[in-house]
């Protein structure tokens, strides 16, 4: 370790040579960025697809069916599904989306009983502007999630269109949860007929609680036996598990990203290992002049390394809270089928990217400090 | 102005072989991130882009302009347009009319399988192959009506995530309960069928329970154009119709794809930042190693421009043969790679606009990550740079 007082000296090597630090810094502030932001949406797949002991709601979905266009489950089923042992509430659902393709500018509609909505999903959702009263009252009502209202640019009181049909905004919430932020709720009977095709006593899905967690592959089993050989024969899953399987594509390619985090890693790795190199060719004689002066090696190669440390923690520092910070302010979704999967930052991943550079600068730093550690000082004042 | 012999730069390069290895492998890598985001970008935009010509109109349920996959409309909108739009192209009387259902579906490779694969069907009548030219089939036969079977796209093994071998002919694949045959293999190259499985049209209504229902009719124009399918739209309210040309559809397709674009496009310039910072730290290290050479050349009557000069030809021949390995490479490795987006897949494409960008990119990063260094070595006067130890 290095005591406190050597500090200053390892700061002003850092700022000795501006225009090579600036450099490092931004290279590490830019590889820890995009580090910062696939960690972000790894752990927005995680979020919506990991399941935990928790979980208490099932989805029940059309079987061998993708987008929610093709999901066409008859409203009746309702009925059916409440009297199976072990369910609490059934919530039919209608889902319109603008494109059943991923992208991330999706319009979703939901189209929920008011009764429903107002029992189940209202007391998670926080109202931002607009009444609850007012979505009941209007028949063409929407309350739209504030990170959908922030990207189209609506208010209370407008009028908007997207997959064919017109809504009017009543109200706009926020949740925790992305799948809310990123939907307009509407009224079921509406959707029903605003969507066309015959879709009156059509459902897209029933989202089901279930009265106890530990039951809810029993329960999922069950409502899949009643309805196994029926017109619309079901597929039930956990709901973490249907996003995950609807999701596919996008969990895929954030996955695919985790390897795009590593290689940021790797070039962060190289950067510091770089500018280290670079810093001890240069000072070759003076690390010579230090140990005259009774600097012993090992710490002349903890001031490198301490170097190594400071350049990747300064560059991993800004980075990764632009990124973090540029996250939280675009909230960012990626939207497929009918589901949001939004970017997640976290304080924890400031952390870890911290985490990691340090690690990595002190990594760098190592090969060079033991080389320069190990030059005897009449070399040194040779070399040069 | 007296200039630097050029094998001056080119010997320069030999000095410190680790670093031109390091300026090779650097600029390979930046050049090969914007041949991969560039490949990535045109892919997409040719699948999405109709070729040859733009005489298709896809009529479909009014609403659903953005994705034909939500349309609903009467299958008998087929007759009632070839009789009342005049134009419709035909050979040797059969229109050239194609009701289609376009539908994203889970398959699976046996009854048993936990594996799921989404695909994107599309229930078709031999018309359809009039209407689309570009479809062509390399193996097998279509699929014969009534017999449930399916012919897939060259792309479709990618869509689905499975072996290729897994969708050869006569291997089956089950939908809706039942046991489909694959009869034959088709490619419509740089277009999305490229990644569609194509079923009768009567089979998939049977299965999907539509009715007498399609998505869409596509019919191709001759002497009509898309204002008169219109007309005949707005004429049949009852029908709940819009007509878009195929072209059109397609290009907003492709600007609903424009966020996905920018992402990669900005994934791909970070990075190639962040490697310009690495190279400028090693540049800055260079040149300050060589003031003294520098001050002597101007001592010997070459002009700072001369020097620049040289300086960027030594930096270009390192570039370029870094972008040139990674250009090679990419048109081995990734040029014709397939890859897997929702509901489709399209090819990498490294045409000559591509390749073009990449090296310029190069080109770029060898200019600006030379200027720099080289202006700061530059501005000493002669005798301080001859001074410099």
């Amino acid at each position: 370790m290095l005591t406190p007082r050597f500090i200053p000296l390892i700061l002003k090597q850092v700022y000795r040579h501006r225009t090579r630090s600036i450099l490092t810094f931004a290279g590490v502030a830019v590889a820890m960025f995009l580090f910062s932001a696939v960690q972000a949406m790894q752990s927005g797949v995680e979020r919506a697809t990991r399941q935990n002991a928790e979980d208490t709601t099932l989805v029940v979905y059309r079987k061998d069916r993708y987008c929610p266009f093709a999901s066409r489950i008859p409203q009746s089923y309702e009925a059916k599904i409440e009297r199976i042992p072990g369910v609490a509430a059934v919530v039919p659902i209608k889902i319109v989306v603008s494109n059943c393709r991923t992208s991330l500018d999706v319009v979703t509609f939901r189209g929920v009983p008011k009764d429903a909505f107002l029992e189940a999903f209202a007391p998670g959702f926080r109202l931002l502007s607009g009444s609850l009263i007012d979505w009941e009252r209007r028949g063409d009502a929407a309350l739209l999630g504030d990170t959908l209202a922030k990207r189209r640019g609506l208010k209370v009181g407008d009028r908007f269109q997207a997959a064919g049909i017109t809504v009017y905004v009543a109200g706009v919430m926020h949740s925790d949860e992305a799948q809310h932020e990123n939907v307009a709720y509407v009224h079921l009977d509406f959707l029903q007929f605003a969507a066309g095709s015959r879709s009156g006593g059509i459902v897209t899905q029933f989202n089901v609680k279930v009265t106890d967690p530990a039951r809810l592959e029993e329960v999922a089993a069950a409502i899949d036996a009643e309805f196994a050989a029926d017109q619309e024969p079901t597929q039930t899953s956990p709901e973490k598990a249907f996003v995950a399987r609807a999701a596919a594509d996008v969990v895929e390619i954030v996955g695919f990203m985790r390897w795009l985090g590593l290689g940021c890693l790797l070039a962060v790795l190289a950067l510091i290992a770089n500018a280290i190199v670079l810093s001890v060719q240069d000072r070759i004689r003076e690390h010579a002049v230090l140990q005259t002066l009774g600097y012993r090696g090992h710490l002349i190669a903890r001031l490198i390394v301490g170097e190594g440390l400071v350049l990747s923690l300064g560059g991993a520092m800004l980075g990764s809270l632009l990124a973090l910070g540029l996250m939280s302010y675009g909230r960012f979704a990626l939207s497929v089928d009918g589901l949001s999967i939004a970017v997640h930052p976290q304080v924890s991943q400031f952390v870890q990217a911290l985490v990691a550079a340090g690690l990595l600068g002190i990594l760098a730093g190592l090969a060079p400090a033991w080389q320069a550690a190990r030059r005897e000082i009449v070399t040194c004042f040779r070399a040069v | 102005m007296k200039l630097l012999p050029f094998d001056y730069a080119v010997r320069n390069l030999g000095r410190s072989p680790m670093r031109l290895a390091a300026s090779v492998a650097g600029s390979a890598l930046v050049v090969g991130l914007v041949l991969a985001a560039g490949g990535f970008v045109r892919g997409m935009e040719k699948s999405l882009t109709v070729q040859g010509g733009h005489d298709n109109v896809i009529i479909l349920g009014a609403g659903s302009e953005e994705s034909i996959e939500r349309s609903q409309i009467s299958g008998g909108v087929a007759t009632l347009v070839t009789g009342a739009v005049p134009g419709i192209r035909s050979r040797l009387g059969v229109p050239y009319v194609s009701p289609e259902v376009h539908m994203a579906a889970v398959l699976k490779p046996d009854r048993d399988s936990t594996a799921e694969w989404t695909a994107v069907l599309r229930g078709v009548t031999p018309t359809a192959f009039l209407v689309h030219p570009q479809v062509r089939i390399i193996e097998g036969r279509p699929p014969t009506p009534g017999q449930y079977e399916m012919m897939v796209g060259r792309l479709a093994a990618v869509r689905l995530g499975a072996a290729a071998d897994q969708l050869a002919l006569g291997r089956t694949l089950w939908f809706d309960n039942r046991a489909w045959t694959i009869t034959g293999r088709f490619e419509a190259p740089n277009t999305v069928m490229d990644a569609e499985i194509w079923t009768p049209l009567n089979d998939l209504q049977i299965a999907t329970k539509r009715d007498t229902t399609v998505s869409c009719v596509i019919v191709t124009l001759d002497d009509a154009d898309v204002g008169d399918v219109a007309a005949f739209c707005a004429q049949r309210l009852d029908l709940e119709l819009a007509a878009i040309g195929e072209a059109e559809y397609y290009a907003s397709l492709l600007r609903f794809y424009r966020p996905v674009r920018a992402m990669v496009w900005v994934t791909a310039v970070l990075i190639a930042v962040g490697g310009l910072f690495g190279g400028l730290n090693t540049m800055y290290a260079a040149f300050a190693a060589r003031v003294r050479e520098l001050g002597a050349l101007q001592t010997l009557g070459f002009s700072r421009l001369s020097i620049v000069i040289s300086f960027l030809q030594e930096s270009l021949l390192a570039t370029a043969c870094g972008g040139l390995l990674a250009a090679t490479l990419a048109l081995l490795l990734l040029d014709g790679l397939a890859v897997r987006i929702s509901m489709g897949a399209f090819a990498l494409t490294l045409d000559d606009a591509v390749l073009t960008m990449g090296l310029a990119a190069g080109a770029g990063l060898a200019v600006v990550g030379v200027l720099p260094p080289l202006y700061r070595c530059l501005r000493l006067p002669i005798v301080e740079a001859l001074r410099t130890a």
